[in-house]
C-alpha cells in the first residue's frame, strides 16, 4: 500500500518530479557512458598487450630478464616445448631469441630489439601477424624468409621506409573520399613530389591548409598518400656470442600497425634460425620460451605447475611482467566508483530539494494522515520510497540509454583521431570500443537506491516533526 | 523598493531551499576548481620536468634536424650566430649540445642509445645534471643486507617493491619507502653503509661519460667501468669511442633513462667527426611565462634565416602535449557532467519557485507591479543563489589550493610505484589560482541565466486572473 501510494505521489508534480528524473537520468548515462568508455580502453590495452606482445607465461633462464645477458639462453628446447604441449590447459608453444642491435639505412640509424621467432609457432600465439598493415608484405611466407623483418609503423617511419608522395592517384583518391575542392586545389601544388617523411610532409601541408581543414581532414590526406618504399632494405647490426660485430641485410617482410607506439617503434622480428647461426648459438635454443593458455584465468595454476617442473628456470605470468597492467585495471575500477559517487552525490542537492519541498506542500495532508491514525513510521517510509523511485526511475532510464549507446558505439568503435599520438605514446588505442560488463549496473543500481534513501532522511524527518494538530491548520 | 533588494529577501523566505541550491552550486564549484587545480598544475609539474631535464624552452636547431635527426643536420657554432641570439632581451645564455645515436655495449651486452654532448657547466642552468648523481642504489645485495638489520616491518615490505631503484637523494627515498620522520635517524645510516653509490661529474675534455641508471643497470656498468660506443658519424664516417664512467645518473623520465649517455660536447663532437658543429643551442630564458617564451620564439624566427629554425617546447614534446592533453580533456567531460547534473538541480528550485508564488505574482500584478520588474526580481534572486555558491566555492577552495600549492602531494610506497611505472613522477602538484576560476565562475552564471528563461517567460505570459486563482 505504501509502495502504491508513494508511487502515485511522484506523479501528483508531474514537471517537478520529471525535472529530477530527468536530471537522474542525464547524470548516469553521461557517468555510466564515460565509465565504458574508459573501461573499453583499458581492456582493449590489456589484450593488445597479452595478443601482440606479451602473451600468457613466458620462461626464460634464470637471470636473463634482469641483466638481459646474450649467453643466458634455454637449452634442448624442443623437448621443453613438447612436454608443456602436452599440458591440458595449454593451447601453444612457441620459442624465440632476443638480441639487442641497430637498425641502419643509408642516413639513419637507431636502435632496436631484434628478435628471432618461428612464424609457424608465432602464428598460434600471437595475433601480431594480423596487424600487417595491408600492402606492406606478406609476414614471412615467401620462399625464402631467411632475408625477411617485420616491423613495425613508427620504425619504418624512423628509417624513413615509409614515404609520402602526392601525385595524380592520391588525389583522384580524395576526390572520392569527399575531399573538399579548394582543399584539392590547394594540395595539386605538390603533385609530384616526394617527402621523405611525416613531419617534412606535414609542415608543407601546414603550409597549404588552414588549422581546421587540418583537423578535419590531415589524417586522410596523411593516409592516403603513404607510400612504403620499393624493396626496401636495411641492416641489421648486432654483437654475437663471442663479442664480435655481426649482422646483415634484410628487406622489409611486412609492417605491423599497433596501439603501443614504444614497441612499434622497438621490434623487429626476424627468422630465428638464420639469427641463431649469426650471433653463433648451438641449434635448438631459445632465450624465451612463449606459453599461450586456452583460458586466462588458468595462468596462475600452469605457472605454478611449470615452476614445478622447471626450478632452474624462471617461469613468470603476464601479471608479474606487466604489473603496472594489473595495477591500471584494479585501480580503475576504484575510479569508476568515485565518479559515480561524485555524480549521484550532485544529484542528491536536487533530490533532497524536491523532497522537501514535497513535504513542505503536504504539510496538512500529512497532519491529516497522522490525526486519523497512520503511525509515524509508515509516514517516514512513504517519504523515502517515494524519494528512491525519484532516483531509481530516472537511474534505470539513464542506464538503459546508456547501454544501447555503448552496444550501439560498440560496434564500429569511437575514433579519437586528432590525439591518437598521445593515446598510443600510452599504449592505449584511439580507437575505442566502449564496453562495460553487467555486474557495473548492479552497482550503480544499489549506489542509486542509496542515494535516493540519503537524500530523503532529512525531507522525512522534516514531515515526523510535524504536529498534527499545527499541521492541520496549515493552509 | 529596488529591485535587487526585493530579491534579497526573497531569497530567505525559504531559507532551507535557498540553502540547499546553494549548497548544490558550492559542491560543483568546490570541486571543479580542485580538480582543475589538480590536473594543471599536474601537467604544469610533468612539463616542468621534461623541459628542464632534456629540451629546453627554445631551441635554435638546423631547418631539417627536427624532422631527420641524423648528426648530418648539424650547423657550425659561431660566434655572429651567438652574438645574434644573445642580442635578444629575454636571453640570458646559450647551451650548446650535440645529440646522436650509437649502439652502446660493455662486455657482451649491447643497446642502442642516444648519446647527448653537454657543456657541462652550461648544462648546470637548465637541467641540473649534476643534483641528479645516483646517491643511493636499492640492489639485490643492499636490500639484503638491510634487512639483516632490524627494521620495522613496513621498511621490509617496501623494500622488496623498490628494489633495483636507484635515488639522487634523500627526500624520494624516503617518500618511497614511506620512512617516518622518527625513524629517519635510525634507518637513514643503514641506507649510507649499504647502498651509497658513489658518483663524480665530468669537466669539458674529459674522456668520460655519465649514464641513465636503468641503462646502467642493463649494461651492467659501474663508475670506472669502461663503455664503448659505436655509430655514425659525420658525412659517413664511422664513429666508434671508449669512455670511462664518471658517475651514473637517474632521469625522471623512464624512456630517457632507459638510453641516455652524456658526454662532454667537446669530446662528442670528436667522437663524431664534427668539431664545432652542434644538433642544437637551448636557449636560456630570464622569463620563462607562456607569452615570454611566444615572443621570445617569434622574435628569434625573425631574426634567425635558413638554414636555423627555432623550436619551442611544444612542438618538441607534441606527444607528451597530446597525451596531457587527451587527458585535459577527459577531465573537462568528468566536471561538465557534474555542472550538467548541477545545472537540473537549479533548474528544479527555479520551476519550484515559480509554481509555488503564481498566485503571489498575481496578486502583485493585479494591485499594479510591472511584470518586467517582477520578471527582473526573479532573475536577481537567481544570480544571488549562483554568487553565493561560487563565492562559497572560492572561500572553501582558495585556502586548499594554496596549501597544496606549497605543499604538493607526493605519493608514497604502492601508489608511487604505479606513477612511476608509467613513467610520471609520484607528484601531484597544485596550480595557482588562475583563469581557471574565472571560467569555473562563468559557467555557474551561465546556468543560471539559463535556467531562469523559464520563470521569466511564464512571468511574462501570466494571464492575473488564472494566476490569482492558483
Amino acid at each position: 500500500m505504501i509502495t502504491k501510494t508513494a508511487w502515485k505521489n511522484v506523479w501528483r508534480n508531474r514537471t517537478r518530479s520529471l525535472v529530477v528524473i530527468t536530471a537522474v537520468a542525464i547524470g548516469i548515462f553521461a557517468g555510466v557512458f564515460a565509465v565504458a568508455v574508459m573501461n573499453g580502453a583499458i581492456d582493449q590495452r590489456i589484450d593488445s598487450v597479452i595478443d601482440n606482445e606479451i602473451s600468457h607465461i613466458q620462461i626464460t633462464a634464470k637471470g636473463f630478464r634482469t641483466n638481459n645477458d646474450l649467453g643466458s639462453y634455454i637449452d634442448s628446447v624442443a623437448n621443453i616445448r613438447e612436454r608443456i604441449s602436452g599440458i591440458q590447459e595449454v593451447e601453444a608453444v612457441c620459442s624465440r631469441l632476443y638480441v639487442v642491435g641497430m637498425a641502419n639505412t643509408a642516413r639513419k640509424s637507431t636502435g632496436v630489439n631484434i628478435t628471432g621467432i618461428n612464424p609457424e609457432q608465432e602464428r598460434s600465439i600471437f595475433k601480431l601477424h594480423k596487424e600487417l598493415v595491408p600492402g606492406t608484405g606478406n609476414y614471412f611466407e615467401e620462399d625464402d624468409n631467411s632475408g625477411l623483418a617485420y616491423i613495425g609503423f613508427d620504425l619504418a617511419k624512423q628509417l624513413n621506409i615509409i614515404r609520402y608522395e602526392i601525385n595524380e592517384d592520391v588525389i583522384e583518391k580524395l576526390k572520392s573520399s569527399g575531399l573538399p575542392e579548394d582543399m584539392l586545389q590547394a594540395i595539386n601544388e605538390f603533385s609530384g613530389t616526394r617527402f621523405n617523411n611525416e613531419k617534412d610532409f606535414q609542415k608543407k601541408m601546414r603550409s597549404v591548409l588552414t588549422e581546421e581543414q587540418e583537423a578535419d581532414y590531415g589524417a586522410v590526406i596523411r593516409d592516403s598518400a603513404q607510400k612504403i618504399r620499393d624493396r626496401a632494405r636495411f641492416i641489421l647490426t648486432f654483437v654475437d656470442m663471442d663479442n664480435h660485430q655481426t649482422g646483415g641485410v634484410y628487406r622489409l617482410g611486412g609492417i605491423y600497425d599497433i596501439p603501443n607506439s614504444m614497441f612499434e617503434s622497438g621490434r623487429v622480428f626476424i627468422q630465428d634460425n638464420g639469427l641463431r647461426d649469426l650471433i653463433g648459438f648451438p641449434p635448438n635454443t631459445a632465450h624465451k620460451i612463449i606459453i599461450r593458455l586456452h583460458d586466462i584465468d588458468d595462468t596462475e595454476l600452469v605457472t605454478k605447475k611449470l615452476r614445478n617442473m622447471y626450478p632452474h628456470l624462471e617461469v613468470m605470468s603476464w601479471k608479474e611482467i606487466q604489473p603496472d597492467m594489473a595495477m591500471t585495471s584494479d585501480m580503475a575500477e576504484a575510479m569508476y566508483g568515485i565518479f559515480m559517487a561524485l555524480i549521484l552525490a550532485a544529484l542528491a542537492f536536487g533530490i533532497v530539494n524536491t523532497m522537501l519541498m514535497v513535504v513542505l506542500e503536504r504539510t496538512k495532508e500529512l497532519g491529516m494522515l497522522t490525526a486519523i491514525g497512520m503511525n509515524k513510521k509508515k509516514v517516514f517510509r512513504m517519504i523515502m520510497t517515494e524519494s528512491v523511485f525519484l532516483s531509481l526511475t530516472g537511474g534505470v532510464a539513464g542506464m538503459i540509454v546508456s547501454w544501447i549507446v555503448t552496444a550501439f558505439t560498440a560496434r564500429n568503435g569511437i575514433n579519437f583521431r586528432s590525439m591518437q599520438e598521445g593515446f598510443e605514446a600510452m599504449g592505449f588505442s584511439a580507437h575505442i570500443y566502449p564496453d562495460i560488463g553487467l555486474e557495473f549496473f548492479l552497482i550503480v543500481t544499489v549506489l542509486i537506491i542509496i542515494t535516493g534513501i540519503l537524500s530523503s532522511v532529512y525531507p522525512a524527518l522534516k514531515a515526523l516533526k510535524l504536529n498534527p494538530a499545527d499541521a492541520l491548520r496549515t493552509e | 523598493m529596488k529591485n535587487y533588494r526585493i530579491a534579497w529577501r526573497n531569497l530567505w523566505r525559504n531559507r532551507r531551499r535557498t540553502l540547499i541550491t546553494v549548497a548544490s552550486v558550492f559542491f560543483a564549484v568546490f570541486f571543479a576548481l580542485i580538480m582543475r587545480s589538480m590536473q594543471l598544475g599536474t601537467y604544469d609539474h610533468m612539463y616542468k620536468s621534461i623541459i628542464e631535464s632534456y629540451t629546453g624552452y627554445i631551441q635554435v636547431q638546423d631547418e631539417d634536424y627536427w624532422e631527420n635527426r641524423t648528426v648530418d643536420n648539424v650547423f657550425e657554432e659561431t660566434a655572429a650566430l651567438r652574438q645574434k641570439i644573445k642580442e635578444d632581451d629575454n636571453v640570458n645564455d646559450i647551451i650548446p649540445r650535440f645529440e646522436s645515436f650509437a649502439l652502446a655495449s660493455s662486455g657482451a651486452r649491447s643497446k642502442g642509445v642516444m648519446v647527448m654532448g653537454i657543456d657541462p657547466q652550461k648544462e648546470l642552468l637548465l637541467s641540473n645534471v649534476e643534483d641528479r648523481l645516483v646517491k643511493y642504489r636499492l640492489s639485490e645485495e643492499a636490500v639484503k643486507n638491510i634487512k639483516s638489520e632490524d627494521i620495522p616491518e613496513y621498511l621490509e615490505k617496501n623494500l622488496d617493491l623498490f628494489e633495483g631503484s636507484s635515488y639522487s637523494g634523500d627526500g624520494r627515498l624516503q617518500l618511497d619507502l614511506n620512512i617516518k620522520e622518527d625513524d629517519e635517524d635510525v634507518l637513514m645510516p643503514l641506507f649510507r653503509e649499504y647502498a651509497a653509490v658513489d658518483n663524480s661529474y665530468f669537466s669539458m675534455g674529459d674522456n668520460s661519460a655519465l649514464v641513465g641508471d636503468r641503462l646502467s643497470r642493463y649494461l651492467g656498468l659501474e663508475r670506472g667501468d669502461t663503455i664503448v660506443l659505436v655509430g655514425q658519424a659525420y658525412h659517413g664516417h664511422t664513429a666508434a669511442g671508449k669512455y670511462s664512467i664518471a658517475g651514473i645518473v637517474s632521469m625522471p623520465n623512464p624512456e630517457l633513462d632507459n638510453k641516455l649517455v652524456y658526454l662532454p660536447v667537446d669530446v662528442c663532437q670528436q667522437l663524431y667527426y664534427a668539431p664545432g658543429k652542434l644538433t642544437s643551442m637551448v636557449i636560456h630564458l630570464k622569463d620563462n611565462d607562456d607569452k615570454a617564451i611566444e615572443n621570445t620564439i617569434a622574435r628569434l624566427d625573425d631574426k634567425l634565416d635558413s638554414p636555423y629554425r627555432v623550436l619551442g617546447w611544444k612542438e618538441m614534446n607534441s606527444t607528451l602535449v597530446q597525451q596531457l592533453e587527451a587527458d585535459n580533456k577527459s577531465g573537462l567531460i568528468m566536471i561538465g557532467i557534474l555542472y550538467l547534473v548541477i545545472a537540473f538541480g537549479v533548474f528544479g528550485t527555479v520551476l519550484m519557485m515559480t509554481a509555488e508564488r503564481r498566485r503571489e505574482f498575481g496578486v502583485l500584478v493585479a494591485i499594479g507591479m510591472q511584470k518586467t520588474k517582477l520578471a527582473a526580481v526573479m532573475v536577481y534572486e537567481m544570480l544571488y543563489i549562483g554568487l553565493l555558491g561560487i563565492l562559497s566555492g572560492v572561500a572553501v577552495s582558495v585556502p586548499a589550493i594554496i596549501y597544496g600549492y606549497h605543499n604538493p602531494i607526493h605519493f608514497s610506497a604502492k601508489l608511487a610505484k604505479v606513477w612511476e611505472d608509467y613513467g610520471f613522477e609520484p607528484v601531484m602538484a597544485f596550480q595557482w589560482i588562475d583563469d581557471y576560476f574565472l571560467s569555473q565562475s562563468l559557467v555557474v552564471v551561465v546556468i543560471v541565466l539559463v535556467a531562469v528563461i523559464y520563470p521569466v517567460i511564464s512571468i511574462l505570459k501570466m494571464k492575473e486572473v488564472n494566476a490569482l486563482k492558483a
